[in-house]
């Protein structure tokens, strides 16, 4: 057993120092005896252990006797934390890649590959902007009617619905790829905006909802504009017929629209479908009802589409 | 008496940081600065061929060479310098001479059943290409030779080939004695005396030996070195085992015609940088007196046994007196891989030792010993090193 876990340690760091190199080679002649059914008359197990006694030896006798009484006891422990370990590994290594996050899909723990946990960060939808730490919620689209909000490429089998903030970041950061996605996929499209930023994103929520009304399909460019134009310009209400403007839409209309009780209503049970959800944060984003809280890379996106993960 | 600090400052490896406690010189002795600075000379100052080119490097290699080889004479007590052929070890000449002596299928080899390999696998092959037959002499129990069962075994054998002092236990054979017996029953006579040359003062003539071969780098001499010394008489009638360049007059298409002895054993370009340390390497034992030496190794040998002897797990293989076992203290302990004690005591307090069959692993296999640990000991060791192994050996026996 000793060998096993020496092939696996020294085989790990040899691949940095050529000095463990030569000692992995040892060990994987000795674990190679002892799968042919060999004595590993090697001496190397006896080697690892003696050179592990010497330096328990010199701070405490006890623990040497203890370590060289139990040592196949103690090999079989670290064996088997390391078996967990490398697997606990893998498994953050593929939950990177398909999740974002090394701890599972919206787990917002530390991961070595996402130090500063961005592929979590999203928008608390309590207004407060930031990367919030929640703990793992169900977010689902159950019993959520989407039918009021703006859809794109309706009949497609693959379904992607975007909850997001025109004025939070992190949505802002998601939503091209959200966009690159629905391109490549073809994929029908719902979006959602959720309105977590008070005033500004209120009157933003109604402006919309009035174009997609009007308009129809002319949404699509002018929803694109506010995801990526200056956000500080977007957000300033002084700004907004301007934007409207350059879209050739009619301003009186829009604005009389959006000031209507009809249209408050109507927003506000969107709000109010869009909180069935469970959400805690945006970008929320369902791909195939597979809820994606935070802004995930592109691969991700395309991990939950894709049939097989990488096609 | 031998100054040992003195002895140590030749040394440059114990005089560098923390020095290793190097109880392995059975295995391999530490070079004196000396034998190092000769062979240094040689690459940098002289590093040509010996006996073949006319110029003055050649020459002086040429010289140098012949010098060793009467130095090596003298320091044997060989009747001429003829008798000295240069070989990379032990091993070597021993190969050398089962492989040149002519035996014929039927004929018996007598060999002790503590034969180093290098004395007992060229006997081996050559039971099994030519058939000869190769009978083991018994030892007494406790390790020493048994001369009863040499002389029932002797008549009727060709050759005796036996180590003078083993590997295995640190005992010295009677050589003298088994020489008389051998040459009464017409029997040569074959020494290994890879460990008994370091040590004691070998006289070829008086024991009377036919061939002797020992090693250049367990006697301070660098490794890749070694002697086989033979009664000129009977190298004469040896055919060489090894041919080419250097072992012939001259040569046609068809013929040829070997140089005289020594040269037509020593074929190839030889190790000159290697026989120049060589020879370094006997000028630097010849200073001591070879009494100084077994002293000083009794005394520790004899401070290491006592102390080896309170543990009881520890068993020693020979004989329990220290007197009879040279430099050597091989212990193990029953069911318990020494291997361990080794990387031990060198993690622990930098005490090289050697663990294993200590290439005897007929007799190891025989008595159904998995390993020992060897202490060997040699002039540069102290009594102070010696406590350090003890101390350092008792902690590790508590954790047994």
């Amino acid at each position: 057993m000793p060998c096993i876990v020496a092939l696996i340690v020294f085989g790990i760091m040899g691949i940095f120092s050529a000095s463990q190199r030569a000692l992995a080679k040892e060990a994987l002649d000795c674990v190679f005896k002892r799968v042919t059914l060999r004595p590993c008359n090697t001496g190397f197990a006896e080697k690892v252990k003696g050179k592990l006694l010497a330096k328990v030896i010199t701070r405490s006798t006890f623990l040497a006797k203890v370590l060289n009484k139990y040592y196949e006891i103690f090999s079989w422990v670290f064996f088997i934390l390391m078996v967990g370990s490398t697997i606990w590994v893998f498994k953050g290594v593929y939950d990177f890649y398909v999740y974002g996050s090394c701890n599972g899909l919206n787990e917002s723990g530390f991961c070595a590959f996402d130090p500063s946990g961005s592929n979590n960060a999203v928008t608390a939808v309590d207004t407060t902007c930031g990367i919030t730490k929640n703990a793992k919620k169900t977010v689902t689209l159950n019993n959520v009617d989407l039918s009021t909000f703006p859809t794109q490429n309706v009949g497609s089998k693959d379904n992607v619905v975007f909850i997001g903030c025109y004025a939070c970041d992190y949505s802002r950061k998601a939503y091209p790829d959200i966009q690159k996605l629905i391109k490549a996929k073809n994929a029908n499209f719902v979006f959602a905006h959720y309105p977590a930023k008070g005033s500004i994103t209120n009157t933003l929520a109604d402006a919309t909802y009035c174009v997609y009304k009007d308009y129809g399909n002319q949404f699509w460019d002018f929803n694109s504009y506010l995801f990526s134009a200056d956000k500080n310009y977007v957000l300033d209400k002084a700004n907004l017929n301007t934007i409207l403007s350059k879209f050739n839409f009619d301003i009186k209309k829009i604005n009389q629209c959006a000031n209507g009780t009809e249209t408050k209503k109507a927003v506000e049970n969107q709000v109010t479908e869009l909180k069935k959800t469970g959400l805690y944060g945006t970008p929320t984003i369902f791909i195939n009802d597979k809820a994606f809280v935070g802004p995930k890379p592109y691969r991700v996106y395309r991990s939950a589409i894709n049939k097989f993960i990488f096609f | 008496m031998l100054n040992t600090d003195k002895i140590r400052s030749d040394f440059k490896v114990l005089n560098e940081g923390k020095s290793p406690i190097y109880f392995d010189s059975a295995c391999m002795s530490l070079k004196p600065n000396s034998v190092v600075g000769a062979m240094n000379e040689y690459y940098y100052s002289y590093p040509a061929c010996a006996g073949r080119s006319p110029h003055k490097m050649a020459d002086r290699v040429t010289k140098k060479v012949k010098e060793v080889r009467s130095l090596a004479a003298k320091f044997i007590n060989a009747k001429d310098e003829k008798e000295i052929i240069f070989t990379r070890n032990t091993t070597e000449g021993l190969n050398l001479l089962a492989n040149s002596l002519d035996l014929k299928k039927g004929d018996t080899v007598l060999i002790s059943d503590k034969e180093h390999n290098s004395n007992l696998i060229p006997w081996l092959l050559l039971r099994d290409k030519i058939g000869i037959e190769v009978k083991i002499i018994p030892s007494n129990e406790d390790g020493t030779f048994n001369l009863d069962n040499f002389s029932m075994l002797i008549k009727g054998a060709k050759v005796v080939s036996i180590v003078h002092t083993s590997n295995l236990d640190g005992v010295t054979n009677p050589i003298k004695e088994i020489t008389k017996i051998a040459h009464a029953n017409n029997a040569l006579v074959i020494v290994d005396a890879a460990q008994s040359i370091p040590h004691k003062k070998i006289d070829v003539k008086d024991l009377d030996v036919d061939f002797l071969a020992f090693s250049g780098h367990k006697m301070m001499g660098p490794t890749g070195t070694g002697v086989l010394y033979g009664k000129y008489k009977l190298l004469e009638k040896l055919n060489p085992f090894i041919v080419g360049g250097e072992t012939v007059e001259y040569s046609t298409y068809t013929d040829y015609k070997f140089l005289p002895v020594p040269e037509k054993f020593e074929a190839g370009l030889q190790d000159y940088a290697g026989i120049v340390g060589l020879g370094e390497a006997v000028k630097y034992l010849s200073q001591f007196n070879f009494k100084d030496i077994a002293e000083h190794e009794l005394k520790l040998n004899t401070y290491i046994t006592e102390e080896l002897k309170k543990i009881p797990q520890i068993k020693i293989i020979g004989p329990t007196d220290p007197k009879e076992r040279s430099g050597i203290v091989n212990f193990y302990i029953e069911g318990t891989d020494m291997h361990k004690f080794a990387v031990m005591l060198d993690e622990m307090a930098g005490v090289a030792i050697r663990t294993g069959q200590h290439c005897v692993h007929s007799w190891f296999n025989n008595k159904k010993i998995y390993n020992s640990a060897r202490v060997s000991l040699y002039v540069y060791n102290t009594m102070g090193e010696a406590e350090v192994f003890i101390n350092s050996l008792n902690k590790i026996i508590k954790i047994l």
